[in-house]
């Protein structure tokens, strides 16, 4: 009995072409490795800093989650030639360094919804947005290790972004605290309106970005 | 937020008060109570003013993963990847995970055992051992130190539920026991690693360690003697990177400490009289 059969199944539609070369797909790791480090350091260093006992967990939890993004794509960097991890590990631009900078600054107690809202209602947004576009845009075959770190990542980028955006709800209360949490998110995405997303001002595609597709 | 939060700012709600580890170890009613002579002090079921006890260690065992967890994160944050690799701050990351779960378990757990949030004060003795802008003598503080009295004391609280009969708390100081090994390993791991070719430093650090883990002794409050209502447990700690003569070089910081303290009872109730 024959056991030849196609070496794709019916059900297998992935291609080769992606839009990202290996440097591309590295460049855009590295800007969501420095991004995952940010993030993780303001989460840990914000633990002391709430009063709020909930969340004080929460932010522990959430921490450690995007550390071990971090460290995935510490793993990734390497197998697309970049060997100097450090190197690559940096921001999309001066803009998004700025706009990080800014996420991070709150630090007294009665400012958690100032904290939260910059993580949950403006960062991670964007986090989901550009995870997603890579793994839509990048070859399904070639870069299929960076798909599988994304997919991990953006499982914990859902759940958080879910569990920080209930915190919030709960935390905002009156309008004060509306208006608070309305003023934040201006600010901040003006910030990152400037910056253009986490990988830059092509962080979900743009026209240039489909002109250089390659094969 | 600026690296390097003081223990003075330490954030809580209005349920939680602070009070002085030392003034503790060093109320002069203690002596008193020890002339009582009421027997050993271990944790056992047939002990007086056993349940109010095992609450109030309950409701430290709480506060003080509150402030691990804290530590931890700051490690994440206070430093630059020069001082702090980032395989040293994921581990820490790794550490906030589980220290938040043991706030989860420890909150539920003083729940189970009958008491409240803010029922006992808070002493901030185990973050201020955090506080140090040396990684290496805050690793050897935190993942040694207070890590290993929290070897200690869930080891305690587990045969306490044992001896209780108390499957619910048995079952989670299991737990949490087998993370705090996990943490004291990592700090001896990375004592190890940063001071390898420095080690006039490692003796630093292994110095804060000897002063920090006197003051967690708290007076007698762990030790090997039936006098210590928690003890030192040589098993574990091996297994976390403990030699034997560390062990028994903590027993002796231990015995110390209890006599220090019982002499300072004795000065402070001779001079009230």
């Amino acid at each position: 009995m024959s056991t030849v059969r196609a070496p794709f199944a019916p059900w297998d539609r992935r291609e080769l072409p992606g839009l990202f070369g290996v440097e591309e797909s590295a460049r855009r790791i590295g800007n969501y490795r420095w991004t995952e480090m940010r993030l993780f350091e303001a989460l840990g260093g914000w633990v002391a800093t709430v009063p709020e006992l909930d969340v004080k967990m929460v932010l522990g939890r959430h921490c450690y989650e995007h550390a071990w993004h971090a460290e995935l794509f510490t793993k990734r960097l390497p197998e697309l030639r970049e060997m100097n991890v450090e190197r690559q590990t940096k921001p999309a631009n001066a803009e998004f360094e700025a706009f990080m900078a800014a996420v991070v600054e709150p630090e007294a107690p009665e400012l958690t919804i100032e904290k939260l809202v910059g993580v949950y209602r403006v960062l991670l947004p964007r986090k989901i947005a550009a995870y997603t576009f890579h793994m839509n845009a990048t070859s399904t075959i070639t870069d299929s290790p960076t798909i599988r770190s994304l997919n991990f990542a953006l499982q914990d980028e859902y759940s958080d972004w879910r569990e920080g955006e209930m915190l919030l709800q709960s935390l905002i209360d009156s309008t004060e605290k509306l208006e608070r949490a309305l003023a934040r998110q201006a600010a901040l995405e003006r910030l990152m309106y400037a910056a253009g997303g986490v990988a830059g001002p092509d962080s979900i595609g743009s026209q240039p970005a489909l002109q250089e597709a390659t094969v | 937020m600026k690296r390097h939060l003081p223990e003075s700012e330490l954030a809580r709600d209005e349920r939680f008060r602070r009070n002085k580890i030392e003034d503790q170890i060093f109320d002069p009613r203690n002596l008193a109570l020890a002339e009582r002579d009421l027997g050993p002090a271990q944790m056992a079921v047939d002990r007086p003013a056993i349940s109010e006890r095992s609450r109030s260690l309950m409701h430290g065992i709480f506060v003080g993963e509150i402030q691990a967890l804290e530590g931890a994160g700051r490690t994440c944050f206070d430093f630059d990847e020069a001082d702090a690799p980032f395989a040293l701050k994921l581990d820490m990351a790794r550490q906030c995970w589980d220290e938040s779960r043991h706030v989860e378990i420890s909150c539920k757990l003083a729940d189970h055992m009958g008491s409240d949030i803010g029922e006992y004060g808070e002493s901030t003795f185990l973050y201020a051992a955090a506080c140090n802008p040396d990684p290496v003598m805050r690793l050897c503080g935190v993942n040694r130190a207070l890590e290993g009295l929290a070897i200690d004391v869930f080891s305690s609280m587990k045969a306490f539920g044992e001896s209780t009969q108390d499957p619910v708390l048995t079952y989670c100081e299991d737990w949490m026991l087998a993370d705090e090994v996990t943490h004291v390993k990592m700090g001896s791991d990375w004592l190890r690693r940063l001071t390898e070719n420095d080690l006039e430093r490692r003796d630093r650090a292994l110095d804060f360690q000897r002063t920090v883990d006197k003051v967690f002794s708290l007076g007698g409050f762990r030790g090997e003697s039936e006098e210590n209502p928690v003890q030192i447990t040589r098993r574990f700690r091996e297994l976390a990177g403990f030699t034997e003569a560390e062990c028994d070089e903590l027993a002796a910081i231990a015995e110390q400490a209890m006599n220090e303290a019982r002499q300072m009872v004795q000065l402070a109730a001779a001079s009230q009289s």
